[in-house]
């Protein structure tokens, strides 16, 4: 329990370092405006799956952008022997990322849902009791499986960065961004099409995934979110030793 | 009472054997030190006492308890400054004290009090609201000891503290150390400079090349780099060294590019064999001057009694 407030702790000064630093604010708004583009021009699109669609582009580039660089950065700016002779495990510190990342994928996120309601006036079929919970809950998920992509021990970003463009962008790309969802393979794989899932039931469309779609979609982020939390813990204890070198 | 019980630590790092079967303790209210050269295991030794490595084997007890086994209980009570560390540069002085001080679960009152004493004594009170990333490295270091001393620990670590450092810092931290173990703190220092081991340590283990060679109070230690001095000769013509080695007090003799170079346990008796023979084979002295004996010299010559060593 002290471990989880410390953790916090943590998570603040993540805020304080990370909020104006080029990863965060490149994948907050410039990727998912240069992807929309991409993805849009020219098509005729149902507003619900603009909205859905942008919203799960920023808080996945959002709440992944600070997971893979905080290890290398705080190995690179020689703080990370420090911060672990505090009373504080790994986990503390992984924990705190995930905060972090967490806080950052959900105000982005946010954005697209009110210009959504601003601008094409889906306030009036949309269910905040599904939306909100859904958004937690994938961010909070999308976080965890961004600690993953930092454990090489490297103490160089870019090199983490490079890593997670090469997993993130793929998966942005197989996902039925801006479309119904269609029920092929690789839509059950990527973790992007159950929040995308329930983004689209939130704002009035039904499940792509049948009556108890909601219950898949929950259920799957909150798999994915642990499996990759804990795999975080099991292999950043492994690799901490390798960061410091003599 | 030991404070920090240490036995048959080693670590290695594939064949390297940076830590090679150590055994020393240090007591209460004591600044012990580790001196020894760049490479000889210092960071290595203080990073397995500080949790942050796990020993390749023996044991490290604090407070007789196992280091790697109740990481976080111990860490509670450490204060550490590890070699080249740094503070977090986009924090402000005070936001990184009271960073370290959330961690350490010290209450938001206790913490501002604490985080501003320390800043005064350490004379960064009034730069206290400037990013880190503005301050000297000797202002990051002393902002790191401040880091360190948040939690009020019983034992302080200091890897090389005042290595790099400007005159100025260096003197306040060496000062305030000194300071904080009257008031009843266990401090462990590595160096690789004798004289501000002798200067801050009540007792220092010599360390080379994993091992520790000795280890003693600096008055003890002195003695014994009193039995060894350098003395470097200029003569006027070449000669053979070895017609010095059976002198009186020579422990050993060797020529160095322009000069030759002994290495005596008694100068006097030394200097008068020296002259005797110099005479005898019509040899004149152009100079002579005693350079202090490097560590090198003093202890590892002291460990290989009696071999002959080519210094250079
Ligand atoms: N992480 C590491 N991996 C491999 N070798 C290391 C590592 N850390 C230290 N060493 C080696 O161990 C030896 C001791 O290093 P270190 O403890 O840093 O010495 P010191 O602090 O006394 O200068 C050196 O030979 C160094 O190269
Ligand atoms: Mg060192």
């Amino acid at each position: 329990m002290i471990q989880i407030k410390r953790s916090f702790a943590i998570s603040k000064k993540d805020l304080r370092i990370y909020y104006n630093k080029g990863p965060v604010v490149i994948q907050g708004i410039l990727f998912p405006i240069m992807l929309f583009l991409a993805f849009t021009i020219g098509r005729e699109i149902l507003p619900i799956y603009i909205i859905s669609g942008l919203m799960t582009m920023v808080l996945f580039l959002t709440s992944t952008s600070i997971g893979p660089v905080v290890f290398p950065w705080e190995t690179r700016q020689k703080t990370l022997e420090r911060l672990i002779t505090c009373p504080i495990s790994i986990r503390t510190i992984l924990l705190g990322n995930v905060w972090s990342s967490f806080l950052f994928g959900c105000i982005f996120s946010t954005v697209p849902l009110i210009l959504g309601i601003i601008f094409l006036g889906l306030w009036k079929e949309m269910n905040l009791l599904i939306l909100v919970p859904g958004i937690l809950l994938a961010a909070f998920s999308f976080s965890s499986f961004s600690l993953i992509l930092s454990v090489p021990p490297t103490d160089t970003p870019a090199s983490t960065m490079i890593l997670t463009i090469l997993i993130k962008f793929p998966l942005i790309f197989v996902s039925p961004l801006f479309m119904p969802i269609s029920l092929n393979p690789i839509t059950f794989i990527s973790p992007l099409s159950y929040f995308l899932d329930i983004l689209n039931v939130g704002l009035g469309s039904p499940s792509a995934f049948g009556s108890l779609g909601l219950f898949f979609d929950f259920g799957y982020l909150i798999i994915f979110g642990f499996v990759f939390l804990f795999l975080a813990f099991i292999l950043h204890a492994k690799v901490l030793q390798k960061r410091f070198k003599g | 009472m030991n404070v920090i019980q240490v036995s048959n630590l080693s670590k290695d790092f594939g064949e390297v054997k940076a830590v090679d079967q150590v055994n020393f303790f240090v007591k209460t209210d004591e600044i012990f030190g580790f001196l020894g050269p760049n490479g000889a295991g210092k960071t290595t030794t203080i990073r397995m006492m500080t949790g942050v490595l796990r020993p390749t084997s023996g044991t490290i007890q604090i407070y007789g308890k196992e280091v790697w086994k109740n990481q976080i209980m111990i860490k509670q009570i450490l204060g550490n400054v590890p070699e080249e560390a740094n503070v977090y540069m986009d924090l402000t002085g005070f936001q990184n004290l009271n960073f370290i001080g959330e961690l350490y679960s010290i209450p938001k009152e206790i913490r501002k009090e604490r985080a501003f004493n320390l800043l005064r004594q350490f004379e960064l009170y009034e730069r206290r609201n400037s990013l880190a990333k503005k301050y000297s490295k000797g202002m990051k270091q002393r902002l790191l000891l401040c880091m360190a001393l948040m939690s009020e620990p019983k034992i302080l670590f200091l890897d090389e503290p005042t290595s790099g450092l400007d005159v100025q810092s260096s003197i306040i931290i060496k000062n305030l150390i000194k300071e904080y173990n009257k008031n009843g703190m266990t401090v462990f220092l590595t160096t690789h400079n004798m004289d501000v081991a002798n200067e801050m340590c009540d007792r220092i283990a010599i360390i080379n090349k994993g091992k520790i060679i000795k280890c003693d109070t600096p008055d003890n230690l002195r003695t014994v780099e009193r039995e060894y001095q350098a003395i470097n000769l200029y003569l006027s013509k070449e000669i053979n060294p070895s017609i010095f080695t059976n002198v009186q007090g020579i422990k050993s003799f060797s020529k160095v590019k322009d000069y030759y170079h002994a290495i005596v346990s008694d100068i006097d008796q030394a200097i008068s064999g020296i002259i005797k023979i110099t005479t005898e084979h019509n040899i004149k002295i152009h100079k002579i001057n005693t350079p202090e004996p490097s560590l090198e010299e003093v202890f590892i010559n002291a460990i290989k009694e009696g071999e002959t060593k080519n210094l250079e």
